[in-house]
């Protein structure tokens, strides 16, 4: 078997990355800011006590599958998709399909994924990577995280594809059956914004949206009573950092990747007002890294005391603040 | 216009750095240029929250957005990486 001839790009995001090249792979020519628009990828979840996690945690984007599932809904793309109980099987679809010249997405547990550095390797059971080819015992890879396709030993991509735990990938694995030609994208990025605002302002759920970054400022001064150490609560505080800035957020928990689709979005719908938001967007997304920074710096330092806590605190209410006047004025802009 | 990035640009970046990290006992000339600044043989040795500092540090002076965070982290590499995108920023703008 040999590589199917595909168009690595690098992307800023792992899914929103991995069905943009899916689509333009297919003749669709989207950019992945305007994937991840259409999709309503932008979000807000804060999650102080929840059953999958062992510490308050919190959410940037919408669920894993989202971004597929709305770009196939809203574009009229239609991609097939497969989940396996036995390994066997999923392995050998994949080759199937790949003998077909069929580039295919797969689902992954991200630490065994040989080509990560290993100080960079952590267990995150929905990593979507897409794959190109096989030459003999590797699997060639279009990972959107890295400047150009690896190489994935057979064995690692099988207990990549079948890694238990929470969210197991069951061997999922999706490709793009169908592509409109020429879709008018107005309607699709209207319905994107719309269904973004609503998740951001108007979901009745205290932990979601605007609400949700409330929530978070009010409660993360009481992350302490939920650390074991000192050295702990740095670890989890650090975290903020790493969810807003180092998981394929595009940077400052996905704000910077949704404003370059309100601007893309002006230039096609002729509305001036989005890209004066896509401009506020970026000054917002700003106000979200200095949080990243501030968490960083505090954890790295153990400067952990109620005062640090509450400025963090106080950084996050802000960026409450500033986001709800955002959406409202978004969710105007569109009427 | 050359496009190469001039060894002024290429020490103010390294005195930037050193500034926003509060680095009092490195001189300039002891930053190689080439070197990869996280985790190389650099007298820089530096981790990811001074990497954050960086970019928002260049972001400052420049008026450079590095969003991406995977492509922010190719462009941080090393002094040269940085003032090579800088010198293309410029250009472009």
């Amino acid at each position: 078997m040999t590589t199917i001839p595909f168009n690595h790009k690098m992307g800023a995001h792992c899914e929103s990355g991995t069905v943009t090249s899916l689509v333009n792979h297919a003749g669709l020519d989207l950019t992945e800011p305007m994937v991840f628009g259409i999709a309503s990828g932008i979000f807000f979840g804060y999650f102080h006590k929840h059953r999958s996690f062992t510490f308050p945690t919190f959410i940037v984007r919408n669920r894993p599958g989202d971004m597929r599932k709305n770009i196939q809904k809203r574009l009229g793309v239609k991609f097939n998709t497969f989940s396996f109980s036995r390994e066997e099987e999923g392995m050998k679809k994949l080759d199937e399909l790949l003998l077909q010249g069929i580039p295919v997405a797969t689902q992954v547990d991200f630490y065994y994924l040989d080509y990560v550095p290993s100080w960079e390797r952590a267990h995150v059971n929905v990593h979507f990577m897409v794959v190109i080819g096989k030459e003999e015992d590797d699997y060639i890879i279009s990972d959107s995280y890295f400047p150009k396709p690896e190489r994935l030993k057979e064995e690692s991509l099988r207990r990549g594809r079948f890694a238990g735990g929470n969210m197991a990938p069951k061997g999922f694995l999706f490709y793009t059956a169908r592509v409109p030609e020429q879709p008018d994208l107005r309607r699709p990025i209207l319905k994107g914004i719309e269904k973004a605002c609503f998740n951001m302002l108007s979901l009745p759920v205290p932990f979601i949206g605007i609400k949700g970054i409330r929530l978070f400022a009010k409660r993360v001064v009481d992350w302490p009573t939920f650390a074991r150490d000192t050295e702990h609560l740095s670890h989890e505080v650090m975290k903020i950092n790493i969810l807003l800035e180092d998981q394929g957020t595009g940077g400052a928990g996905f704000r910077y990747m949704y404003a370059t689709f309100l601007q893309q979005a002006s230039s096609l719908l002729h509305n001036p007002k989005l890209k004066e938001l896509s401009q506020q967007l970026m000054t917002i997304g700003d106000g979200w890294r200095e949080i990243s920074l501030f968490a960083a710096r505090i954890g790295k330092n153990r400067e952990l005391g109620p005062e640090k806590l509450k400025e963090l605190s106080t950084l996050i209410m802000d960026r409450a603040d500033v986001e709800e006047k955002f959406f409202k004025e978004l969710k105007k802009s569109i009427k | 216009m050359s496009n190469e990035p001039s060894d002024e640009l290429k020490r103010e970046i390294k005195e930037l750095i050193m500034s926003t990290l509060n680095i009092a006992d490195i001189n300039p000339e002891e930053v190689d240029d080439d070197e990869p600044l996280f985790g190389g043989n650099n007298a820089l040795t530096l981790d990811s929250v001074d990497g954050i500092e960086i970019i928002m540090a260049l972001q400052r002076k420049y008026g450079i957005r590095l969003n991406d965070q995977n492509l922010a982290r190719q462009i941080i590499q090393s002094i040269n990486s940085i003032a090579e995108f800088i010198v293309k920023e410029k250009a472009s703008s």
